[in-house]
């Protein structure tokens, strides 16, 4: 049999088994669970080569399975974090009711992703597409938390963007016959204009809701904070590349043929300057780590399509590079979130401080993770953004360069306030119960954190696949003009050698380290956090002094203008008008007979008179 | 033997700025003892604080993150230290001078204050929170039209590097604070806010935070602090001096071209009272971000 | 040949006659008979079904009388298909209702099953007669046996319900009694291919009178807006299995009717046309009537009318495939609407309002039937890999080639507002707290329910992940509507061949 199709086949029977074993024991239900994530994961990496491909027919329609070395990229992204959030949520999730759902909703969402990226036709991806949007609406609406608000907007959202993106499939479908992305990319140049608009702007519409792109982002917020945290790292970490995968397909693919096309690239470009922008100033806003990190990553998102907008080598390079940065830290970051919500039982900055000597391997792996959300080097999230800057100013994006370091200067706002909110600040009695999270959460965040700082390090290591991907994308090889294994070139020949850096700021560390830190850590003794010096005095053991109620109150007043207008009022006015006029249309129905039977000689009547109209006669 | 020669480098590099760095700031006390007409101390009293303060012993901590705090702070400057070119040829500090980029050295810049930040908030002083959530406000209003100014001109020389910038005025002979003014005025705008003179000296704020950040350190840390804020005081000077004004072929060119632009903003902070976080930042918004716009233009059209 | 189209009609009928006579030896012999009744009906139209698909349709003639005069059943692919999904239908709801109403008396069961066999058997009736005064016979004894069921439950509202069902059946017998008239004055002849063989001979302004007269009278039957008023409440009233039937068997009978007489009775040409148009304002009205129901069986009656919209939508598109989408959509309403319909009521039992709002929380206690509702609920809505995805698709790809893009539009812009309601009573099911003073007391469904409602949904899922399974027989019924010409010589041959 085909290794494609087994890798699907156990992970349905996989998201099966787990859910009926969920019923029975909870120990087997777990492997099994673990299982269905690695055993494909193994498969895929070992048993399926790139460009190997299945067809079959469904419904009249011929289809294609088979991966590519594009979507090589993001398999590591889905299989990777699948693998190790899976591990984690194992330990996250314990003692939750209804885990057979949650795990077999997961594994389905794995699935539907490796789906997508494993489908050559327009239908499977639809269909796995959809897959993936239910079983991630299942996963927000799991805990049952402002359901009917947060979930339904999701689902509207991603209904509304699957359905625009099925109109552009059918569309395609009556102008090519045919359902192969391939022939879509070759009928393309033939298309009307009108259609040659159409088709990108639906499909951006579909994959701008899932990839969070301002204005289809209002969901974000929402669903990333109320799915359980150890699905949360993958919906927001990988499902969301779901969209930025397609956005790629659609901009280098399609609308890159015709002249136009450079003004798509500029409007999505723009659009991910703004969600960049939007998204950093209201995480900075926010005082639950959940939403915090949910806004930030559509700001993140936005740096990924601005980089796919402006569409350089350098630059689709840097958005894929971030693509795989962004999974690995912020799938770190929310997993430590949930493991702070399992410890403390809240989120909330304002309530939880001073965790930092409670949960040290915590604090780290979320330390080493903000840092590399900042992009600060030697880490990769720098490696990223540097190249971004450097495609931005290299393609004449002059101002998009200024808002989109404006929203990463802004980013240390919030990166800042997770830190601090969480680990630093006064140590509360309240807290003083509090563990380490369990080895099996813990150790998913460690092994990304390093990949977080390895990726750093040595970005060849990722950028040789993104390479690859780009040239079936039709790009030029970069090999050697941009980038060698761990050594970056800019675009004007100048170069930073990474190595030297990273060596002179470990060799002044260690310096620094070891002969002030070190020394002076053990000569000196601890005292607690309530032991400081505030205008003189020392504060009693029951006196709370973190600061953490208007944390960024001032910046928030300086940009208040900028915030001020907000898209979200505008959808939720449309849905209620909508509910009014859908109210109004409900009184049709009377209830009374008669009414009914009026309607009837009514409509027979009106028939009669418009015959001529209506029939031709 | 080379290695040999960078090492000695860089260690005559770290010399020459903290020198200079702390020599400066004795400088700004007496000139701004003299502007308030008092006498003030000498310009060698900065060098006397910092060493009575090493000769400290400290008796408690915190945690690690806050004597990590100032740890990063110096690592942070000395690293920047070494990608900013000293002089123009290299000279006595062959660094990494030729291997620094303008985006690299702009995030290389905040590793550091946030590395202190987090040493900062560990010590559990509100004062000390406060004062960093007010920095990094502040940071976000002066990085804009120094961006600007930046991008302004890799847009007009065509690269990110600060060689590079250096080599073309080299080649046009006029440096690039009259070939690029609008740039130069964004840039000097931003220089009030990137020293934390007043009006800007929100983070420290003596008499509201306590010296916000650093109000629970002392002793060695303290002493860390001082001598890596004038490490990382020099090098900014250097950078404004490499990236406007050509650069200096020997040291005191160098020290000329700095202790004048340092007047900038020492002299504009010692005749106005301290703005709100706000106020400081939406002061960057306005005519900063103004002329910053009009260093774009100008380096799109030209 | 298994046996002849005729016995579809014809046993039930008998079997009506003879179940009270039976019920007098042993009571459940009321219960076991129809269900006897209905599995035959089934097994023989699926293998009639069967041969027609391999050999061409059975032209079956009544009493030797030849066409056109005498009444003729025809079972060709497309009518054999209906006939076979009502006939199994019909079987499910009465293995849904085997046990339904145990405990109370014997008469009102027997009168349910009865009507029920009754309801099935007319329906399979429109289908299957190639007449039209025959039809409308057919259309009556399905009328009459709805009233009936509808009023089961004998209350104020079920009363209610059931007159203005009868007052806009008894608009729709008129209506149609007329346009039967007006044809056979026009042209001397009651059989359908007779009709349509001759329909070019006929007066315009006579042909348009009848037409419009056919519309109004079948669209009642049909559930077109605005002629639709009496199905929201002969849905709600009914017993739960009843509205799985009027949704899945009755209007499919309606439609059918409708469709028949569009394409193969009258020539005008704007009737396709005319179908889309009523098809998107019904859907489109129905939908969003839908999304503000209190009641769930209510919602979804609103559904039902909707999908039925889309249904004639599908049909108006005019082509081939379009036909094909709205026969599959057919069929997939027909297996999932039930399902709903059937879960539901369960959900529901226990409830005096039957209020959505009464439902928080169920999911925990009755995770069968909450699964069944859920899965109907995904499936209907069009998500794939479920049932409904399939024919949504076909809709959309029919009505792509054809270039209707505004109504592609249209019809996504309904399908969002459709997954809005739906969602919301899944949510509430699921991931609502459950309250013992505002939920309903959970009702464990009994065993011959669950299989029911199994069998429907593991044709949902089989469809879903291998729609081919019907795609075929689909294919073959959607060309036999389309060749009007063929089936008029299929039927006016027999005649010959008879005569000679």
């Amino acid at each position: 049999m085909e290794m494609i199709y087994l890798i699907f086949i156990i992970f349905l029977g996989g998201a099966v088994a787990t859910y009926l074993l969920g019923k029975i024991n909870g120990v087997l239900r777990d492997i099994t669970f673990l299982a269905t994530l690695i055993v494909p994961a193994v498969l895929f990496y070992t048993q399926v080569s790139i460009g190997q491909t299945v067809d079959f027919s469904m419904s009249g329609m011929n289809l294609q399975w088979g991966i590519t070395d594009f979507g090589y990229i993001f398999a590591y992204i889905v299989l990777g974090l699948g693998v190790l959030a899976g591990i984690y949520a194992v330990a996250a999730m314990k003692g939750k009711e209804n885990l057979g759902f949650f795990y077999s909703n997961y594994i389905l969402s794995i699935m539907a992703m490796m789906g997508i990226l494993f489908s050559r036709d327009l239908v499977s991806f639809f269909i796995f597409w959809e897959i993936m949007t239910w079983s991630s609406y299942l996963m927000v609406v799991f805990s049952g938390k402002d359901v009917q608000k947060v979930g339904i907007k999701y689902f509207i959202f991603s209904a509304v963007g699957a359905y625009a993106m099925l109109m552009a499939i059918v569309t395609t479908y009556s102008l090519t016959g045919s359902m192969m992305i391939d022939s879509l990319v070759t009928a393309y140049p033939g298309f009307d204009f009108s259609m040659q608009l159409l088709i990108p702007i639906l499909l951006l519409i579909g994959f701008g809701v899932k990839s969070a792109m301002m204005p289809l982002h209002v969901w974000a917020s929402g669903s990333y904070s109320h799915a359980p945290m150890a699905y949360t790292a993958v919906f927001s970490g990988a499902l969301s590349k779901m969209g930025i995968y397609g956005m790629i397909i659609v901009i280098v693919s399609l609308v890159s043929q015709i002249p136009e096309g450079h003004w798509f690239r500029e409007v999505i470009a723009w659009l991910g300057g703004i969600t960049a922008v939007g998204g950093t100033l209201w995480a900075v806003a926010q005082d639950d780590a959940k939403k915090l990190l949910a806004y930030s990553s559509v700001a993140q998102l936005g740096y990924i399509i601005v980089g796919v907008g402006v569409g350089t080598p350098l630059a689709m390079l840097a958005a894929l590079f971030m693509a795989v940065m962004h999974g690995l830290f912020k799938g770190t970051l929310f997993m430590a979130v949930g493991a702070i919500e399992k410890q403390t039982g809240t989120t909330n900055f304002t309530e939880v401080t001073g965790l930092i000597r409670k949960m040290p391997l915590t604090f780290l792996a979320s330390l080493m993770s903000i840092i590399a959300l900042a992009g600060i080097p030697p880490l990769g999230g720098f490696i990223g953004k540097w190249m971004l800057y450097e495609s931005l100013v290299g393609s004449d994006h002059y101002m998009l360069v200024i808002v989109v370091f404006f929203s990463s200067t802004a980013a240390f706002l919030y990166c800042y306030k997770f830190l601090f909110g969480f680990f630093l600040g006064q140590e509360e009695p309240e807290w003083a119960h509090v563990k380490e999270a369990p080895a099996m959460m813990v150790v998913p965040m460690i092994i990304m954190a390093i990949g977080s700082f390895i990726l750093g390090v040595f970005p060849g290591l990722i950028l040789n696949p993104i390479d690859a991907g780009l040239q079936e994308l039709g790009y030029a090889s970069t090999q050697g003009r941009y980038w060698e294994m761990s050594m970056l070139f800019n675009e004007w020949g100048d170069k930073v050698v990474l190595q030297p850096i990273l060596y002179t700021i470990i060799a002044v560390f260690v310096f620094f380290f070891v002969f002030v830190v070190a020394k002076n850590f053990k000569k000196t003794r601890y005292v607690s956090t309530k032991d400081i010096s505030s205008s003189g005095e020392i504060p009693k053991a029951h006196e709370n002094l973190t600061f953490s109620r208007g944390f960024f109150q001032p910046f928030l007043r300086a940009v208040e203008p900028l915030m001020k207008h907000q898209i979200d009022p505008l959808y939720t006015g449309f849905g209620r008008g909508m509910e009014a006029i859908f109210d109004f249309v409900r009184r049709i129905y009377t209830g009374n007979g008669q009414t009914y039977a009026l309607y009837a000689i009514i409509f027979a009547v009106l028939l009669l008179i418009f015959k001529n109209q209506l029939f031709g006669l | 033997m080379e290695l040999l020669t960078h090492i000695l480098g860089a260690i005559a590099t770290v010399i020459l700025a903290f020198v200079v760095g702390m020599s400066y700031g004795g400088i700004v006390r007496k000139i701004t003892a003299r502007v308030h007409n008092r006498i003030g101390p000498p310009w060698y009293q900065n060098f006397i604080d910092a060493f009575k303060l090493y000769g400290k012993t400290t008796a408690i901590h915190h945690g690690w993150m806050q004597i990590m705090g100032p740890a990063f702070l110096m690592v942070s400057s000395v690293v920047t230290l070494m990608f900013i070119p000293v002089l123009t040829n290299g000279g006595w500090f062959p660094n990494l001078n030729f291997e620094g980029d303008l985006i690299f050295l702009l995030y290389l810049m905040v590793f550091g204050p946030l590395g202190m930040a987090l040493g900062a908030g560990q010590t559990g002083n509100p004062n000390s929170a406060i004062g960093v959530t007010r920095g990094l406000s502040q940071m976000v209003g002066f990085e804009i039209p120094w961006v600007m100014a930046l991008v302004a001109l890799m847009i007009q020389f065509d690269t990110t590097s600060i060689t590079g910038l250096m080599e073309a005025q080299a080649q046009s002979g006029t440096w690039n604070m009259f070939s690029s003014p609008f740039a130069f005025i964004a840039a000097v705008l931003a220089m009030l806010g990137m020293f934390r003179y007043s009006p800007f000296d929100i983070v420290g704020a003596p008499t509201e935070l306590a010296s916000g950040p650093v109000s629970e350190n002392g002793g060695k840390y303290l002493f860390t602090m001082m001598s890596s804020g004038s490490i990382f005081a020099f090098v900014k000077l250097t950078l404004y001096v490499d990236i406007f004004m050509g650069g200096a072929d020997n040291l005191v060119i160098l020290l000329l071209k700095t202790f004048s632009i340092y007047m900038i903003p020492v002299l504009y902070g010692i005749v106005s009272p301290r703005y709100r976080t706000e106020q400081a930042i939406r002061f960057f918004w306005g005519w900063p971000l103004f002329f910053g716009v009009l260093a774009l233009i100008y380096a799109s059209i030209f | 040949m298994v046996g002849s189209p005729v016995l579809l009609i014809a046993i039930p009928l008998l079997a009506a006659f003879l179940i009270p006579l039976l019920g007098m030896i042993w009571k459940e012999l009321v219960r076991i008979i129809p269900g006897l009744v209905l599995a035959y009906m089934m097994i023989l139209s699926a293998s009639l079904l069967y041969y027609v698909l391999e050999n061409g349709p059975i032209i079956e003639v009544l009493a030797g009388w030849r066409p056109p005069i005498g009444i003729n059943l025809v079972f060709s692919p497309f009518t054999g298909f209906l006939a076979t999904i009502m006939t199994f239908l019909g079987f499910i709801v009465w293995l849904y209702s085997y046990r339904f109403k145990r405990n109370v008396e014997f008469e009102p069961s027997k009168k349910y099953f009865i009507f029920l066999m009754m309801l099935v058997a007319g329906s399979v009736g429109i289908v299957l007669t190639g007449d039209i005064f025959n039809q409308f016979v057919f259309i009556e004894i399905v009328g009459i046996s709805a009233y009936a069921l509808t009023a089961f439950y004998t209350g104020r509202n079920a009363a209610e319900a059931s007159f203005k069902y009868l007052l806009m059946g008894s608009l729709s017998a008129s209506a149609l009694l007329i346009a039967i008239a007006i044809i056979y004055s026009q042209l001397g002849t009651l059989n359908m291919a007779d009709i349509a063989d001759n329909i070019h001979l006929m007066d315009p302004r006579f042909k348009v009178i009848a037409m419009i007269l056919f519309i109004v009278g079948l669209g009642i039957e049909a559930e077109i807006f605005p002629l639709n008023g009496w199905a929201p409440d002969a849905y709600t009233e009914a017993p739960g299995p009843i509205g799985a039937a009027f949704a899945g068997i009755v209007v499919k009978a309606g439609v059918y009717a409708m469709v028949r007489m569009v394409f193969t009775l009258f020539d005008v040409s704007g009737a396709v046309d005319f179908l889309l148009i009523i098809g998107l304002i019904t859907l489109i009205i129905a939908e969003t009537t839908a999304l503000r129901q209190e009641q769930l069986k209510r919602m979804l009656a609103y559904s039902s009318i909707g999908q039925m919209g889309l249904v004639f939508v599908a049909f108006g598109i005019g082509t081939t495939e379009g036909i094909f989408a709205a026969l599959f959509l057919m069929l997939n309403h027909a297996i999932i609407k039930p399902l709903l319909f059937f879960s539901g009521s369960y959900l529901v039992f226990n409830s005096k309002d039957k209020k959505i709002s009464e439902m928080n929380g169920l999911g925990k206690y009755m995770p069968m039937t909450a699964a069944f509702f859920a899965l109907g609920s995904f499936a209907i809505v069009g998500l794939p890999p479920f049932a409904g995805f399939w024919s949504k698709l076909s809709i959309l790809t029919a009505a792509a080639n054809e270039g209707m893009l505004l109504i592609i539009a249209l019809i996504l812009m309904v399908s969002v507002v459709e997954i809005v309601y739906y969602f919301r009573v899944v949510n509430r099911i699921y991931f609502f707290k459950f309250d013992k003073v505002t939920s309903v007391v959970p009702h464990k469904p009994r065993i011959n329910a669950v299989i029911a409602m199994a069998v429907l949904g593991i044709l949902i899922l089989v469809i879903g992940f291998y729609p081919d399974a019907v795609t075929g027989v689909l294919h073959q019924a959607s060309d036999d509507l389309q060749n009007t010409q063929q089936y008029i010589n299929n039927v006016l041959s027999v005649g010959q061949t008879l005569t000679n």
